[in-house]
């Protein structure tokens, strides 16, 4: 069935207004090349994007009450769809302000940065919205070329370029497995769309090798930018190399993107009924989570630590592909995107306040890299720095009053109605080996420091970080404390 | 509504006094004292009053219930039953001393250190007055965060180590519990097609043995190791010897107790089939804690380190009292709950005025205080003697009770049990000893006013308890 033949328009009014925010986004990638074009300036292509993305966000909110719209045979426009991207919207939105300040100590224009941004988003919104392979392998290309430009974006630090070639050279590999794994599963099914739904009979004849060597191909593509072991190897390097800002992007925004297309293909196409691909996700997620855990011990560098701290998450969200059934789609997803908010905010909390230091640290002529010991007694010279830290550090090891635990909760639940008593222990075995890493974190907070002269340890710092800081902090306690707030938004 | 006002208004005091001292040098302290005095008030007056209209709270009360995250039906759901309300009136009264033994030993982050501290008791009490299970363990958390900082931050000198050790095996213990109770609420599901956390839902519920002995092993682990019992007590002795003297006497006085109060509401009374089959292990548990504890007592060179095993040997008697499962020995473990709570806060304390005087805990440092500090040494050989069962005081009566109703069901563990009491004894004397008695080594100022009070007051409550203990024992506890 091709596109052109179908004997309705092509894109009716309903369908673009289903799709607006992505097309906001992209409309606003053209203006700000025709801006560049016409007045360079930091301050105008910084608010141009805010502007950007405040639109696509404001239109995506909207969108949230919609019933489900198929767009073409490429896109499928669903509420959990646009809560995903309203996700990503924000977190793209907060680091506009991250990287303000590391972008304002060199006197460049950083237009790139901003369209690499816009892309970036781009290519994310045109992921979590995917129906069809082609679209998606469009958005994962869009994804990884803006970040890979990102990644290495920091000419002058002293990683920039190793990471940057890691990254390229890894996600163009996993690109063309994943491609490849595609090939494989279209040959056998003969359709790229997701709804080309198998029969059940396929299922029981057994699909052959080349099918679930397809399918294995096109997992390990995705479980390359999902950073699960053991496709995790760059991940450490690269989180330390790129900048702070663009190393939130990649925990935050290419994983919620990434994880929402692996679940939904697999539901969609009932993946799980192969006995071999569940024990193939069985063995990544209880590798993800211990060795995301283990490795993550000895770390002193705090970007390092967060790095091995996600391949832990991204098993423990994985549980939630392995356990689910048909009779409990609403809940898995509810879980799922529940746990990715959680994480989301968390990692906001935390790379807001690393960044935060950075440029305290920069502007004191210290070195950028961030150990733990620049995090000591952090509380007692910035109480609200320290406080959303350990808030966000609370929330990623998953104690009450955090969103995070409220997550933990969900996938908890999932597991036990599923009867996953083996992925439970390693669960709960992994979050036992991660508060080994993660308390210490807080005790460094905590720890006193001897001032030596008040002006230097003082960190001072702009009134809208404060009102972020302070916003961030009452919005991590509440949802954490009342939870229903985000649930109610995340459904179909 | 009091319950929570109490609650609430317990953290918004810790958040004001935490301000306070920032603006005015040495209020903290102060605030806190009224602040507690007041809300311990309100409590009173309100369990007085409501004490006729709700059968002197035979049966568990449910006073709020309100509707808290309805994606899981779990409510916000808080009761009271004579059980939990001497169990808060326990926290409270310790909360009064931990406030006093602070007085001049935290020097550094004072109004945060008063935040924590009133954080904690707030969660205590969250832990005693839920009657939705998520709830609960939401409060056995919360209560967890505030003690941990507590012991990180103001501790000895290998405080960080006791503190991630002591979150760490509380937190994968209660992880066990989490499971164990989704596990519960989904069975309730499965059996009548509502999904339920809410306490009295679940004891209607009649779950298969085969199910609710694994359901009740998750509960059971998590609070053994509160407890603590042997082999999931190593936490306890590091918690308590880097703890400040505040936090030692909240770990010693309420904390473990959170431990024994589980057991009793949440494993008992929950799965009574399954804690029955599982009484013989429990009570092999106990009597091995009864009795290890004690000789690691002994062997102890460090004050309160001794204090702390001495706390494993007792809390054995309180878990073996409970798996005996009659009313003797129920009201025994009640005894030793509160006994405990008072005699370990007061040694715990005594080591804290030691240490403020001689800055250390070693019992080679001490001796001889006798001579400077008579008063000092009067309180404390009655402390000890308390700690090892002296007829006339509080624990006497516990530990009896439990005997007695032990011996009818499982003669054999009791017999062995009693033996821990020659040990308890032993240690006691070792301590008294090691500390008051033998060459002066040390020329200490007696006790002052402040400590004075400390003392005397849980002297009180010790002999009040032990010579008129129906002062307890005309309460029914929720056994029939």
């Amino acid at each position: 069935m091709s596109i052109a033949s179908s004997s309705q328009p092509l894109l009716t009014m309903t369908m673009a207004a289903a799709i607006l925010p992505q097309l906001i986004i992209a409309f606003g990638i053209t203006l700000a090349l025709l801006l560049v074009a016409w007045k360079r300036s930091q301050r105008t292509i910084a608010l141009f994007t805010f502007f950007i993305l405040l639109m696509a966000l404001l239109a995506n909110i909207s969108l949230l009450s919609q019933p489900v719209i198929q767009v073409t045979q490429l896109l499928k426009v669903d509420g959990y769809a646009t809560f995903a991207f309203n996700l990503i919207l924000i977190a793209a939105l907060s680091v506009l302000r991250m990287s303000h300040c590391f972008l304002k100590t060199s006197l460049e224009v950083h237009d790139e940065y901003y369209l690499l941004l816009l892309l970036l988003v781009l290519g994310a919104g045109v992921l979590v919205v995917s129906d069809h392979f082609a679209s998606l392998f469009l958005g994962f290309e869009l994804l990884s070329i803006s970040l890979v430009g990102l990644v290495g974006y920091h000419r002058g630090n002293q990683y920039s370029v190793e990471s940057g070639f890691k990254y390229l050279i890894l996600s163009a590999t996993a690109s063309s497995f994943m491609l490849l794994g595609i090939a494989f599963i279209y040959s056998v099914v003969g359709d790229m769309s997701f709804n080309a739904r198998l029969s059940s009979e396929l299922f029981e004849q057994g699909l052959g090798l080349f099918f679930q060597l397809g399918l294995l191909l096109f997992v390990s593509g995705i479980a390359f930018k999902l950073s699960i072991a053991p496709f995790h190897f760059w991940t450490p390097d690269v989180y330390q190399g790129a900048p702070t800002s663009v190393t939130f992007l990649m925990a935050t925004i290419s994983k919620i993107a990434m994880f929402v297309v692996l679940l939904k293909c697999i539901i969609a196409q009932r993946y799980l009924l192969l006995e071999s691909f569940q024990t193939f996700l069985i063995s990544f997620a209880v590798t993800s989570m211990l060795l995301g855990n283990i490795m993550a011990l000895k770390q002193q560098n705090l970007k390092r630590l967060l790095a091995y701290s996600s391949i832990a998450h991204m098993g423990y969200l994985l549980i939630v592909i392995i356990v689910t059934s048909e009779q409990s789609l609403e809940f898995t997803w509810q879980s799922s995107l529940f746990y990715l908010a959680a994480y989301t905010v968390a990692n906001l909390s935390i790379f807001l306040v690393i960044s935060l230091i950075q440029q305290h640290n920069i502007r004191s002529g210290n070195q950028e890299d961030i150990t733990l010991l620049d995090l000591k007694g952090l509380f007692w010279r910035a109480p609200s720095y320290g406080f959303l830290m350990i808030l966000g550090v609370l929330s990623l090891a998953g104690i009450p009053l955090t969103m995070g635990f409220i997550g933990k909760f969900y996938i908890l639940s999932q597991a036990t109605i599923a009867n996953a008593w083996w992925l439970i222990s390693i669960l709960i075995i992994g979050s036992g080996i991660g508060l080994a890493y993660y308390l210490p974190i807080i005790f460094k907070v905590f720890s006193n420091v001897v001032i030596t002269s008040p002006e230097d340890k003082k960190i001072k710092s702009h009134f809208i970080e404060q009102t972020l800081i302070y916003s961030l902090i009452t919005l991590g306690l509440i949802l954490g404390i009342l939870p229903d707030m985000v649930n109610q938004l995340i459904r179909s | 509504m009091t319950l929570t006002f109490i609650m609430v208004g317990l953290i918004i005091a810790g958040l004001l006094v935490w301000q306070a001292e920032n603006l005015w040098l040495g209020s903290a302290k102060w605030l806190s004292l009224i602040s507690l005095v007041l809300l311990s008030t309100v409590f009173a007056v309100f369990v007085l009053n409501n004490s006729v209209a709700n059968e002197d709270f035979v049966q568990l009360q449910v006073l709020t219930r309100v509707a808290w995250i309805k994606t899981f039906s779990i409510e916000y759901a808080l009761a009271l039953d004579q059980l939990s309300i001497l169990l808060i009136s326990l926290t409270l009264l310790l909360a009064f001393i931990c406030v006093l033994v602070s007085w001049r030993e935290i020097q550094h982050h004072v109004g945060f250190y008063y935040f924590n501290l009133l954080l904690s008791i707030a969660g205590i009490i969250g832990v005693f007055v839920a009657v939705d299970v998520f709830l609960f363990f939401f409060f056995w958390e919360v209560m967890l965060l505030p003690m941990t900082a507590i012991i990180a931050i103001w501790g000895h000198e290998k405080r960080q180590f006791a503190a991630l050790k002591f979150f760490i095996f509380t937190q994968v213990s209660s992880l066990l519990m989490l499971v164990a109770i989704i596990a519960t609420a989904y069975f309730h599901l499965l059996q009548t097609g509502r999904l339920s956390f809410y306490y009295p839902d679940w004891l209607l519920l009649d779950i298969p043995l085969e199910i609710s002995q694994y359901l009740m092993l998750g509960f059971f682990i998590a609070f053994a190791v509160k407890l603590p019992s042997v082999p999931l007590h190593s936490w306890l002795p590091d918690a308590h010897t880097q703890a400040p003297t505040a936090g030692s006497v909240l770990l010693a006085g309420v904390l473990l107790k959170t431990g024994a109060y589980g057991l009793i509401r949440f494993v008992i009374f929950l799965f009574p089939q399954a804690s029955v089959q599982f009484a013989p292990v429990a009570a092999t548990l106990a009597v091995i804690s009864i009795l290890y504890g004690a000789k690691m007592a002994f062997a102890q060179q460090d004050f309160k380190r001794l204090v702390a095993y001495s706390s494993i040997s007792h809390m054995g008697f309180v878990m073996l009292a409970l798996f005996a499962f009659n009313t003797i020995a129920y009201q025994g473990a009640i005894i030793t709950i509160v006994a405990h709570g008072l005699s370990s806060a007061a040694l715990f304390a005594l080591a804290g005025m030691i240490y403020h005087r001689i800055h250390s805990r070693s019992l080679t440092d001490m001796g001889g205080f006798w001579h400077s500090a008579p008063r000092m040494g009067g309180f404390a050989l009655v402390f000890a003697s308390a700690a090892f069962g002296l007829p006339g005081l509080a624990n006497f009566i516990g530990e009896f009770f439990s005997l007695v109703g032990v011996f009818q069901v499982l003669p054999a563990f009791a017999i062995v049990a009693a033996v821990g009491l020659i040990g308890s004894a032993i240690y006691g004397m070792v301590l008294f000893q090691s500390s008051f008695q033998g060459e002066p080594k040390h020329v200490i100022t007696d006790l002052q006013l402040r400590e004075l009070l400390i003392c005397s007051s849980l002297l009180l409550l010790l002999i009040a308890i032990g010579l008129y203990p129906m002062l307890l024992l005309k309460f029914s506890f929720g056994v029939m």
